[in-house]
């Protein structure tokens, strides 16, 4: 199929290709109508290309654009912000389409194609999804190239190609720029919050339905640690901590502010930096209990759980410092009290007197929490992920009727017969345990590892942590999840462990991803300039940044100048004479100079005369030489033969 | 307030365009097009792509999103790498100016060029134009060359210079324009512009040429003469031509008979256009008849003859008729 060179529409084909790539990154998140608009115009532009029809008048364009306007505008209440934007975005490329007839609207659909790709790069940075935008990238360029290249166009191979070429060449200097970019501390305009749901630990807990997140193998956080790893058994990742329980679900504490209690800190601290996935709520998921943390992007709440300022939209890194020992709270303020003494009226009867039993029983809180602990242990508690549904007042069906659960269901039973025996007692959800990464050095805690617990209050000693899983299964806490599970029940990563081969590509895997959470999505102006002062520079500083950015520019265009010279370089047509001028040299050294007004025959004659020991090779140079001047048809051969003969030349 | 834009513009453009031609004089042909002189310039996608990325460096930053901030620097550094590129395909092309076609003032005349490309690598989408009109657009092909064509509209009559014209290309992304600006030295002919038919030829004249030293019979066979370029392809001698003996041309007596002159001095009255476009018209006629004719201008004089080399010498020597010049010949 060839086109003439100056076919408007040339490259067509490929630019809404990479229109729909773009797109297709973003068709998850992107309202259904406007997906199934743009394949419409897309589709419906593709066919009136091919059969010549119309393109649609002025009028009809611009009631669309403005109705597509006013529709996102009413679905988002705003065009600013990454969802609402890429939506705005895609549907003015769909009209884009509608009125694309030259070289020119469709690079501006490329253009779009590429913000499109942008968008979702803003939205999620994570690896997994780098390949496909790069290669969407790619393919634009790509596109754009087909619109512009002529008839070097006509072929997707050599386009590719070339493309490829193209993005290499331009490769260092956007490594240089990535580096030596000054990187300001954003936002500089609000950002919009995003509403997309992702997996993560939720702020209310449920025990009795079914929670999906212990089946999710998905990383929660990564942390390294400077020094020694704590064991798994002190690994408790704190998260939310609900207080209020309505006899079927624990929630945080709302519509009210507590005072904040002090900590005191014994042993030594565990210094680390956790590194967590988006999960757009505020969550630091702190090492119990986290003592010292950077001022200004965390705080601690009045339950000593670590928040962040803002939701954890995208990849966070918090370097913290926790202790595993501590005295938390040297007093109970009288608001908590009453707020982690708080039972609901009339539910679970059996569990509330069970509670008055063993405080009648054995007054001593901590005798009570030993009872409390042993009934687990030794009545016939079964550790399952797949407890039997339990109906209203599940507490009181779980502890006497089917005794099965995990972690929710004892953190939960747990802490409300502590409640009914007055000891003030609440959840704490989080994570606990984690695997080491041996390929990246640095612990691994997935989605599957999250955990709930129990606290309770002892008068001089603090908030205590008291985990009734371990009663039940100790193993949960000793060697996770999959240790604590019979063989037959269904556990994320059980393949893994089985499988040795998988369980190495899984790790590197995560280590790439953690690698390039650390270095590519988390660099920013301190590891710059960290970076410069590793390269020799001292207190390096925008004057820094600036030349280098200048350095590099200047090595990449002489780079690039010099290949494309030597890229567009005129063949050098007269090999034979400068073999004749490579031999001449060689025989000068003998005492042969070419003479003045000496031809290339006759020197090469009188130099055969006056040295016998090449005059055979002399001989046939001369031949060659002259077959390959002044023959009708000279031929790569004797070329080479040439090329042979004077480099085996003597001096 | 948008004219006086226009006209800043124009002013300021004229002013670039003639410091581009103190800066390098009148070209040579063939040429080949140096680095230094190729001026290169973002194109207004390339502005936009610019804004482009701009936004995306700002959204990058704003968001702290490392991996939108490093696509915009891929693609930043993508169009440096292009406008590199954009600028080594003109770097080394080589021009030639072929050859002219002549036309009639009022018709465009043709200058046939050649792009030629001794490197290795393929220079695609090379545009031509002149007066800020793209005329071709053509690929030249590596270690080759690909021929061009740039027309002039003849306002008049006379020398048509090949006025300064660019040599351009977007490649590959279409987001920076190299170009060349070359003032070349060259022109093609404008005849005149043939006047409409109605005044009869001037009648036979004897006197003039040996056409009717032969002009006894009528298509009689009268001998052959060596064959001329633009003799009529029908009258060579085959045979003769089959036995070795060279191509001739057949004479035959009676065939040219109708000898002309026309001469200027043969309409009184006229200006000096109009004469030369009656003339025009007669030459064309006569040789669409096939009839010998002569030409005699004041200070020119051309024999008889037949052929379109004759025709295209008569023609030539009206299209540079000077008026009171002090013109010995026109050939």
């Amino acid at each position: 199929m060839t086109r003439p060179a100056d076919d408007p529409m040339r490259g067509f084909g490929g630019a809404l290709a990479a229109l729909g790539l773009a797109t297709a990154a973003h068709a998850t998140s992107l309202p259904s109508w406007v997906v199934l608009l743009l394949v419409a115009i897309g589709t419906w532009r593709w066919i009136a290309n091919r059969r010549g029809w119309p393109l649609p008048s002025k009028w009809l364009r611009g009631t669309i654009a403005i109705l597509a306007a006013l529709i996102v505008l009413g679905t988002y209440r705003t065009l600013n912000g990454i969802e609402a934007g890429t939506a705005f975005l895609a549907l003015m490329a769909g009209v884009k389409l509608l009125e694309t007839r030259s070289a020119r609207d469709l690079t501006v659909i490329v253009f779009i194609a590429y913000f499109l790709l942008f968008a979702a790069m803003l939205r999620d940075q994570r690896l997994m999804h780098v390949p496909y935008l790069l290669a969407g990238t790619a393919f634009a360029t790509a596109a754009l190239m087909r619109v512009h290249a002529g008839s070097a166009g006509e072929s997707w191979r050599e386009v590719l190609q070339r493309t490829a070429v193209l993005l290499l060449q331009a490769l260092p200097l956007a490594l240089a720029l990535f580096l030596l970019f000054p990187r300001l501390p954003g936002p500089f305009w609000g950002i919009a919050g995003k509403e997309s749901a992702r997996t993560g630990l939720s702020d209310e807990m449920m025990p009795g339905d079914v929670s999906d997140l212990s089946v999710s193998g998905d990383v929660a956080f990564r942390v390294r640690f400077y020094g020694d790893v704590p064991p798994p058994a002190q690994r408790y990742w704190r998260g939310p901590v609900l207080h209020e329980f309505d006899g079927r679900s624990w929630r945080r504490a709302r519509g009210q502010a507590f005072p904040l209690q002090e900590v005191e800190f014994a042993g030594a601290p565990i210094d680390y930096q956790i590194t967590l996935e988006p999960h757009d709520r505020p969550w630091i998921l702190a090492l119990d209990l986290p003592g010292e943390w950077p001022e200004r992007e965390a705080y601690r709440g009045f339950d000593f759980q670590l928040l962040s300022p803002r939701p954890i939209t995208d990849v966070a890194s918090f370097s913290l410092r926790s202790y595993p020992n501590y005295r938390a709270g040297v007093m109970l303020p009288r608001s908590v009290r009453n707020k982690d003494l708080q039972l609901p009226t009339a539910s679970n009867p059996r569990a509330v007197a069970l509670g008055r039993a063993l405080s009648a029983r054995h007054g001593e809180p901590q005798a009570v929490v030993q009872a409390m602990l042993a009934m687990f242990r030794e009545q016939p508690f079964v550790y399952t992920l797949q407890p039997p549904k339990l109906a209203d007042n599940a507490m009181d069906e779980f502890l006497f009727q089917t005794r099965k659960g995990f972690c929710e269901h004892y953190a939960s039973a747990f802490t409300l017969v502590m409640r009914a025996a007055g000891i003030p007692a609440r959840v704490v959800t989080g994570y606990q345990g984690g695997e080491m990464n041996p390929i990246g050095g640095y612990l691994l805690v997935r989605q599957s590892d999250a955990h709930a617990w129990s606290e309770v209050w002892i008068d001089g000693r603090g908030w205590l942590r008291v985990d009734p899983t371990a009663a039940v299964a100790p193993e949960r806490i000793e060697r996770g999840l999959i240790g604590a599970m019979g063989d037959d029940e269904p556990v994320p990563g059980r393949l893994r462990q089985e499988s040795a081969l998988w369980f190495r590509v899984e790790l590197t895997w995560d280590a790439m991803n953690d690698f390039w959470n650390e270095r590519i999505v988390r660099f920013n102006a301190a590891r710059q300039s960290d970076l410069l002062e590793r390269l020799g520079f001292k207190e390096p500083d925008w004057r820094t940044l600036g030349l280098g950015l200048a350095a590099s520019l200047a090595v990449f265009f002489l780079a690039l100048s010099a290949y494309l010279g030597w890229k567009f370089r005129e063949p050098s047509r007269d090999w034979p004479a400068r073999l004749h001028a490579e031999a001449s040299r060689k025989l000068k050294a003998r005492g042969l100079a070419l003479g003045p007004s000496e031809g290339p025959v006759a020197y090469l004659d009188r130099a055969a005369a006056s040295c016998p020991d090449l005059a055979r090779d002399l001989a046939e140079i001369r031949t060659v030489y002259v077959a390959l001047r002044y023959g009708p048809r000279p031929t790569e051969a004797d070329l080479r033969r040439l090329k042979h003969l004077v480099n085996r030349l003597r001096t | 307030m948008p004219r006086l834009i226009r006209r800043l513009r124009s002013l300021l453009d004229a002013r670039v365009q003639a410091w581009i031609k103190r800066r390098q004089g009148i070209d040579s042909d063939p040429l080949l097009l140096h680095r230094r002189r190729i001026y290169i310039l973002p194109t207004r996608l390339g502005l936009a792509y610019a804004a482009m990325l701009f936004g995306m460096v700002l959204g990058g930053m704003n968001y702290n999103n490392n991996l939108g901030l490093g696509l915009a620097f891929l693609l930043a550094s993508l169009g440096l790498v292009t406008m590199h590129h954009c600028h080594g395909t003109l770097t080394g092309l080589g021009l030639r100016l072929l050859a002219t076609e002549s036309a009639f003032a009022g018709e465009p005349v043709q200058f046939r060029l050649l792009l030629e490309n001794r490197a290795q690598a393929p220079r695609p989408r090379i545009e031509l134009s002149a007066n800020n009109v793209v005329q071709e657009v053509v690929d030249v092909p590596r270690d080759g060359s690909a021929p061009a064509q740039l027309q002039v509209v003849a306002t008049r009559r006379g020398r048509i210079p090949l006025p300064r014209f660019t040599v351009a290309t977007r490649h590959p992304l279409g987001l920076f324009r190299a170009w060349v600006v070359i003032h070349p030295e060259y022109a093609a002919i404008a005849w005149p512009k043939p006047a409409p038919r109605g005044l009869p030829p001037p009648g036979v004249e004897t006197d003039t040429g040996g056409a009717q030293d032969r002009a006894k019979g009528d298509e009689d066979f009268a001998g052959l003469k060596p064959y001329q370029a633009g003799d009529s392809l029908g009258r060579i001698a085959w045979k003769a031509y089959a036995r070795g003996q060279g191509l001739h041309t057949k004479q035959y007596a009676g065939t040219d008979v109708v000898s002309h002159v026309f001469d200027w001095d043969a309409l009184p009255g006229l200006d000096t256009e109009p004469r030369l476009a009656q003339l025009c018209r007669w030459v064309l006629d006569a040789h669409e008849h096939g009839e010998a004719f002569g030409l005699r201008l004041p200070g020119v004089l051309i024999e008889p003859n037949i052929g379109t080399a004759h025709r295209q010498r008569c023609l030539t020597a009206l299209a540079v008729f000077e008026p009171g010049g002090a013109h010995d010949s026109a050939s």
